[in-house]
């Protein structure tokens, strides 16, 4: 097996590039710029960046370099929409499980015009599309169902339809844009609602059972596929309801 | 049992009757009972000791309380020093288990919670708690009240007061260096973490 760390090692080369934990993805001394912001998967060992989660390494104008992985379980980060079950409810806040190592605190007032009077009254069970607002690795992460300027913005319960768990990886492909060759495919010939929890969860609603599950099952099964594989998938799916 | 002198040859244990209400004041250790208010009785095991009245007090009896018994390590009081090791943190509070009252180390659990609002003297509203403890700190912090059932409240709120030792979170776990009242180094990475630094003399 190669050995990825000469020292005359491009960083280029790795962009895009699948590495593991212990690659060395960067050499201080052959950068130009003297500042580089490392994201999730990376870390400063001496002089070499170093990566520790396995994935694709990515990078951005000028200088961010980050690693895109994809797992089963979601560590919580500030800024991302999620779906959230209700677990318990406090007098203070409802507590969620977000796939994540830790419950998340969603506060009674954390909506559009909360206030003491107008709680709302999600049961135990419940489905919540919702906004992480504070994440770290000590503290249960604190969720919101508003937006960073307090707007609503379609953050809330979710009734009806049909949730199912995925990896985060294909979440972050059902969200990417431009829009993801299953779901342009999709949308062409059926009308349906999608919620896309960064956690691994999907929320599917259509007007008929068989769109529900045809949408779903073209969702799941697009994950390892080339994007013409993907709509030839969903040709495929289509001819059985003949659409 | 009311003698005048110190027994030491008699180890006095709970329950036991010590004297009358009659001829003796019950002091620390013992107490009256409540359904015959002639007996005193013993709540603490030691040795009785009777101290003479002051010859300034109108009550012409002497006091009667228990000595010698073995203290158990030492016990947080209001306005003591305590170093703990912080357990939890949340949002608006952290736990931490109090290890030691001044200099000496106590000998059972004691829990201590120190509030979001007592953790600094200005701005204490918008103190963020991932940014003054994390789960493992060794804190100085002093005892305000005791608190409810369950902890006893401790507050950090001066410069001496807060982290005096701390782990790094980074991949060395070294113990890290103090910068600045609010910041933390990592000698071996150069990882900058914050917290509410105690200003050590």
């Amino acid at each position: 097996m190669e050995v990825k760390s000469t020292p005359s090692q491009q960083p280029n080369l790795l962009i895009d590039q699948a590495i593991v934990p212990g690659d060395v993805v960067l050499h201080l001394s052959n950068i130009s710029t003297n500042k580089i912001k490392l994201g999730l998967g990376l870390r400063q060992d001496a002089d070499t960046i170093k990566a520790t989660n396995m994935g694709l390494l990515k990078h951005s104008r000028p200088n961010k370099y980050w690693v895109e992985s994809s797992t089963k379980r979601y560590i919580p980060t500030a800024g991302d929409a999620v779906l959230g079950i209700v677990i318990d409810s406090k007098p203070d806040n409802f507590v969620l499980d977000i796939k994540g190592p830790n419950l998340a605190f969603l506060p009674v007032l954390a909506f559009e015009g909360g206030t003491r009077k107008n709680i709302p009254k999600y049961e135990v069970g419940t489905l919540v599309y919702v906004r992480v607002v504070k994440a770290n690795k000590i503290m249960n992460p604190e969720v919101a169902c508003t937006d960073a300027n307090g707007k609503s913005a379609e953050f809330g319960s979710l009734k009806d339809g049909y949730m199912f768990e995925t990896s985060t990886g294909l979440s972050q492909m059902l969200l990417s844009s431009p829009t993801c060759p299953v779901l342009d495919a999709l949308g062409k010939k059926l009308s349906f609602e999608l919620a896309v929890g960064l956690n691994g969860r999907v929320w599917v609603d259509a007007s008929s059972p068989e769109a529900v599950v045809l949408v779903s099952n073209s969702i799941m099964n697009s994950e390892f596929l080339s994007d013409t594989q993907q709509k030839i998938m969903v040709k495929t799916l289509l001819k059985k309801i003949e659409l | 049992m009311a003698g005048d002198e110190e027994r030491d040859d008699t180890i006095t244990t709970p329950g036991e009757v010590v004297g009358h209400f009659s001829s003796l004041i019950p002091g620390r250790g013992t107490y009256l009972c409540h359904k015959n208010h002639r007996d005193i009785y013993a709540s603490l095991t030691g040795h009785c000791k009777i101290t003479p009245p002051s010859p300034t007090s109108t009550d012409k009896r002497s006091t009667i309380e228990i000595v010698g018994h073995k203290s158990h390590g030492a016990i947080p009081e209001t306005g003591s020093i305590v170093i703990a090791r912080v357990t939890k943190v949340m949002s608006k509070m952290a736990s931490a288990d109090i290890m030691c009252v001044g200099a000496k180390s106590v000998k059972e659990k004691f829990s201590g919670t120190i509030r979001q609002q007592d953790v600094r003297a200005t701005e204490i509203d918008k103190v963020d708690m991932y940014a003054s403890f994390h789960p493992g700190d060794i804190v100085r912090a002093l005892v305000l009240s005791l608190g409810d059932s369950r902890a006893y409240f401790l507050s950090t709120a001066k410069n001496e007061l807060g982290v005096v030792s701390a782990q790094s979170t980074s991949g060395s776990g070294d113990t890290m260096v103090p910068i600045s009242w609010t910041e933390m180094q990592c000698p071996t990475t150069g990882q900058v973490e914050q917290r509410k630094v105690a200003k050590v003399v």
